[in-house]
């Protein structure tokens, strides 16, 4: 799955590692989330949505779908 | 250019986990360690007294409590973590059962090797080793 993690993470100006701590998981796992190693689990995706602000589904989409911003 | 943003140091969280898994586990590994060479040292495993059989298991103790330091450490780590942690097992297991397995077919072909427990545990830690390290990286 694509996810916008990294930019969002970027945005506000958070590491990985501070990021982890606000998700309560590892840096490990966030670089997993950030690279599409790893699709999280439904709590772990509202947790990254409520902590960013948005929908789950403008943050993760399918592998297939285009991107948010991205023409199809 | 690399941005601190791109900082590859372990979280504050990560630290913590860590730090209380030490904390659990090495007390754990010197108690086994001090015993096990008690053991061998006076124990006398090669004697004929009975008693050898019970201080043979002594060590025993403390590497239970070993295994309540590892399984406190599986439920204080993410999913993504215990993931990883259960392919190592995986790993670990696979190649500890295809050893024992061989020593013994080894056995019953009529070779007679010292320590088989001892082999089948070292394949078993190499297994884990190397498969959570293949895990990791990828």
């Amino acid at each position: 799955m694509k996810n916008q993690l990294k930019t969002l993470r970027e945005a506000h100006g958070w590491t990985q590692g501070a990021l982890a701590d606000r998700l309560g998981v590892s840096r490990q796992t966030v670089n997993a989330l950030e690279t599409g190693r790893y699709d999280p689990a439904l709590p772990l995706a509202f947790r990254i949505a409520r902590l960013f602000g948005q929908p789950i589904e403008l943050i993760f989409m399918p592998p297939d779908e285009p991107e948010e911003g991205q023409n199809p | 250019m690399t941005s601190t943003l791109d900082s590859q140091d372990r979280s504050d969280g990560d630290r913590a986990i860590f730090r209380a898994y030490q904390l659990e586990f090495w007390p754990g590994i010197i108690a086994y360690a001090v015993l096990l060479t008690g053991v061998l040292l006076w124990g006398d495993l090669d004697g004929q007294s009975p008693w050898r059989f019970a201080w043979a298991v002594v060590p025993v103790l403390p590497a239970l409590w070993i295994v309540r330091a590892v399984l406190r450490h599986v439920r204080r780590i993410d999913d993504y973590q215990r993931l990883l942690l259960l392919q190592a097992l995986g790993g670990g297991f696979a190649v500890a059962m295809i050893a024992a397995v061989t020593m013994a077919f080894l056995e019953i072909a009529g070779l007679r090797v010292e320590g088989v427990g001892w082999i089948v545990y070292g394949a078993g830690m190499l297994g884990w080793i190397i498969t959570g390290t293949i895990a990791g990286r990828r």
